[in-house]
């Protein structure tokens, strides 16, 4: 029963992890391709640690240090990649609609799409 | 078109390639003679619990060594490659509208979020870092594995607090004297034991233990304690420019 469960989770955290793939190649501009590489490769990986939790439940202790570690370490790397990538200029999709590290940029003055 | 077919021929050959070498392929059913010397003799001669350690720290410890010297003549290389030159005020080569060279020399802060997780972090590194090189007897790491993980520690640091000042002649100070401790300890093996950088010049200890295999894990803490400040200097050079005296 554990080994079907684990087994489920696998699959699923595979999905997350080829939709990550699949992204990266996909998306239009260097920040978006960042967000898929950490959103899903981070919900994948999770996914793929509580499986083998399930498979081998004597490993429980560690996979979870390693789910925390993966939890803090890959947005964090992400939000400075991003910022790094921002701050030398690298260009946006037309279709951005707001840029709050622009300066003078904020909340209140994102144009609404009709 | 004609990149296309290039792709397809390269991709042919690659699989000509591998079809030899797979097919070909059969495996060692047997340790060759020096590697059944080790695999026999290693644990009780030596005490250590990984034996691949035991192997690149005292059967072929010399070798080690040299590792240990390349990588001190490639920090010695980008240290002399990357000497700081400090930048004139009226430099008249400078590009307007280009960000890169325009910022260049003003460190742009990290956001709050890097600095948070590197105070989180650092700590948890640098000790994963030492763990893995007092550990290098029992389970698969070692010195230099110990010491790449206290630079990437290092890397943090520079990346969260760029003006943070990491102080040069502590950084020689450790480097040089772990480098001469390694080589005093070679030498004391020839003294008291068998060879040089023989680990019998201490007890074995209880096989399997911390404190176990002779001198094994005081040479891994020095190989550690050097090859991380070593790349932890090497990373300070790349900084673009001085914060502090050279």
């Amino acid at each position: 029963m554990g080994d079907l469960i684990g087994s489920l989770f696998l699959l699923g955290g595979a999905l997350f992890l080829f939709s990550a793939g699949l992204g990266v190649l996909r998306m239009p501009d260097t920040y978006n391709r960042i967000q898929t590489g950490t959103k899903a490769t981070t919900l994948g990986t999770i996914l793929i640690l509580v499986g083998l939790a399930f498979m081998h439940p004597a490993w429980t202790f560690k996979l979870i240090i390693l789910i925390f570690f993966v939890m803090l370490t890959n947005p964090v790397s992400s939000h400075a990649l991003a910022r790094a990538a921002h701050a030398i200029g690298t260009a946006e999709t037309e279709s951005t609609v707001i840029d709050l590290l622009e300066p003078g940029t904020d909340d209140d003055t994102r144009e609404r799409p009709e | 078109m004609i990149k296309r077919i290039l792709i397809l021929l390269v991709l042919a050959m690659l699989a000509v390639m591998f079809l030899k070498l797979a097919s070909n392929y059969h495996e060692n059913s047997t340790l060759s003679t020096l590697g059944q010397y080790y695999a026999e003799r290693g644990p009780a001669e030596l005490g250590a619990a990984n034996l691949v350690t035991a192997v690149v720290v005292t059967y072929r410890g010399l070798d080690t060594l040299g590792e240990v010297t390349v990588l001190f003549i490639s920090a010695a290389g980008v240290g002399l490659l990357l000497r700081r030159t400090r930048r004139t005020d009226d430099d008249e080569d400078l590009d307007k509208g280009d960000r890169a060279e325009e910022t260049a020399g003003t460190h742009k802060p990290a956001s709050e979020i890097v600095e948070t997780a590197t105070q989180l972090l650092l700590p948890m590194v640098i000790l994963f870092g030492i763990y893995v090189f007092l550990n290098g007897h029992l389970s698969p790491g070692g010195g230099f594995q110990g010491g790449a993980i206290i630079a990437s520690g290092t890397m943090f640091l520079l990346l969260a607090l760029p003006e943070s000042h990491i102080s040069r002649t502590l950084i020689a100070m450790t480097e040089s004297l772990s480098g001469f401790s390694y080589v005093i300890i070679g030498v004391l093996g020839v003294i008291l034991a068998g060879g040089f950088l023989d680990n019998r010049i201490m007890g074995l200890g209880t096989y399997g233990h911390l404190f176990s295999a002779g001198a094994i894990p005081l040479i891994y803490v020095f190989v550690g304690l050097k090859v991380g400040f070593e790349l932890s200097a090497v990373l300070d050079r790349f900084r673009k420019e001085d914060s502090g005296p050279l």
